[in-house]
């Protein structure tokens, strides 16, 4: 996955150039999230806005294949795409010390500035949606790339063609991505009517509904961290995590978030941490660094 | 595990025996298929673990140990599977009695019903180590088999520091 592989690079990119970053995939609940970055001289700025790219949501599905072909095509447009799995988007967001989506999203916009100057690229200008607040993240890209001006703006993707472009490398790449998805799982009753993927497509719900399991929760094509799960949690056994319990330990109560995934039915840190694992408590300490219990009961 | 009575507080526990000898037809080799996740699962039972469960080998190596990944339930898992050393066997126990249906919730007989000679440890936000609780539990053989050694004369007498 990812980009093709990229051409020697062209004349023009050691010229002034500008780049459009934008996303596609970030609300969905499953498949991955997709950031696509389109770049050009900046001499090349008129012609981009007379290609018609306008941004990937207002276009037919059909339109948008087209225009990426042709933006593929064209000689005086770089691009790139960086495609972040779900099972990256929910470990991320469910480890010990959490990363939230906007942090995952600023890293993979970085990932793509950095991945288009090592290309040798002479950036002197990059458009980005906003994530999160709009002037600490031009401030914190600014702070990493001080020889380009960042513009961070709303609806950057419909106001600046370089973004629009760049929306539509992101959307075609998360379109298709979906589509291809080769499931991990191998149960026998998997099949593959996705729906876009947003929480609110009744394709989607139907989807989750049929690939839930009480134990397993969904295949690993879906966003775990995503709300939209909670409401399944019902469905689901109690899993317990050793990092839950360090957290109510840190915290005295448990997260909004953890509590809400898990719907934990345990009310003290002792008794969970005690659910989990052995202890070796009350023996010597060889025993206890090596949680060896002595088990009298069983 | 000795299987012994240790003379519990509970003055109503039975006699506990765990029979671990392997003739029963039932008895089933898990080596390869025995996972020790970094959670506690509630729930008792069968489920169809190698058709979600998938773990992938990695080119990391920690240790000396191959680290494998997996993910469940949207975390991913690190882990590396170790053999239980030479003489040793894991033991998967059921209690006495359940197939012929004469379960005796009371029943403190245990029998084997699977066997094991490796397992593969998951770690959650953390690459595996020799310093993890389980591969360090494994030194017990070692402190095991000198705490039971017969202690001859000659050894006594070297020990001895006049």
């Amino acid at each position: 996955m990812g980009s093709e592989r990229p051409p020697p690079l062209p004349k023009w990119a050691s010229k002034p150039c500008i780049m459009g970053i934008d996303e596609a995939g970030r609300g969905p609940v499953l498949g991955p999230m997709v950031y696509g970055c389109l770049y050009c001289a900046r001499s090349y700025q008129k012609t981009l806005s007379t290609l018609n790219f306008a941004d990937s949501k207002t276009l037919k599905e059909e339109k948008r294949e087209e225009l990426f072909e042709s933006l593929k095509a064209d000689e005086s447009i770089g691009w790139a795409v960086d495609v972040i799995d779900p099972r990256e988007l929910s470990d991320k967001m469910l480890k010990k010390n959490k990363i939230n989506l906007n942090e995952i999203s600023h890293e993979s916009a970085i990932g793509l500035i950095k991945k288009v100057l090592n290309l040798g690229v002479l950036l002197t200008e990059v458009y980005l949606d906003t994530v999160g607040d709009t002037e600490k993240y031009r401030v914190k890209l600014s702070e990493r790339f001080s020889n380009i001006k960042f513009v961070v703006a709303k609806k950057a993707d419909s106001l600046y063609p370089v973004v629009s472009g760049a929306s539509i490398a992101a959307k075609v790449t998360r379109d298709r991505a979906l589509r291809d998805w080769i499931l991990d799982e191998t149960a026998e009753d998997l099949h593959r009517n996705f729906g876009s993927g947003y929480p609110g497509d009744p394709q989607t719900k139907a989807w989750l509904e049929d690939h839930k399991h009480s134990i397993f929760g969904f295949p690993s094509l879906v966003r775990f961290s995503w709300g939209t799960c909670t409401s399944y949690s019902k469905d689901f056994v109690d899993v317990l995590w050793e990092s839950d319990a360090a957290e109510e330990d840190d915290n005295g109560k448990t997260s909004k978030r953890q509590k809400k995934l898990t719907s934990v039915g345990f009310t003290t840190a002792k008794k969970k941490s005690e659910d989990i694992e052995s202890s070796g408590k009350g023996r010597c300490k060889f025993f206890q660094a090596r949680k060896l219990e002595l088990l009298s009961q069983f | 595990m000795d299987g012994k009575d240790e003379g519990s507080s509970q003055p109503a526990a039975a006699h506990v025996t765990v029979d671990l000898s392997i003739a029963s037809a039932a008895e089933e080799d898990l080596t390869g298929k025995v996972h020790q996740l970094p959670c506690c699962i509630k729930h008792d039972g069968p489920t169809p673990v190698s058709h979600y469960f998938k773990p992938k080998p990695t080119e990391m190596e920690v240790d000396g140990l191959k680290v494998e990944e997996a993910y469940f339930r949207g975390r991913k898992l690190q882990g590396t599977t170790v053999s239980l050393p030479h003489g040793y066997s894991g033991f998967i126990l059921g209690k006495k009695g359940r197939d012929q249906g004469t379960n005796d919730p009371n029943s403190h007989c245990w029998e084997t019903t699977a066997t094991f000679q490796d397992i593969t440890v998951w770690n959650h936000d953390a690459i595996p180590s020799k310093d993890d609780a389980l591969l360090r539990a494994f030194h017990w053989f070692t402190a095991a088999n000198a705490l039971h050694q017969t202690v001859t004369a000659e050894d006594l007498e070297s020990a001895c520091i006049d």
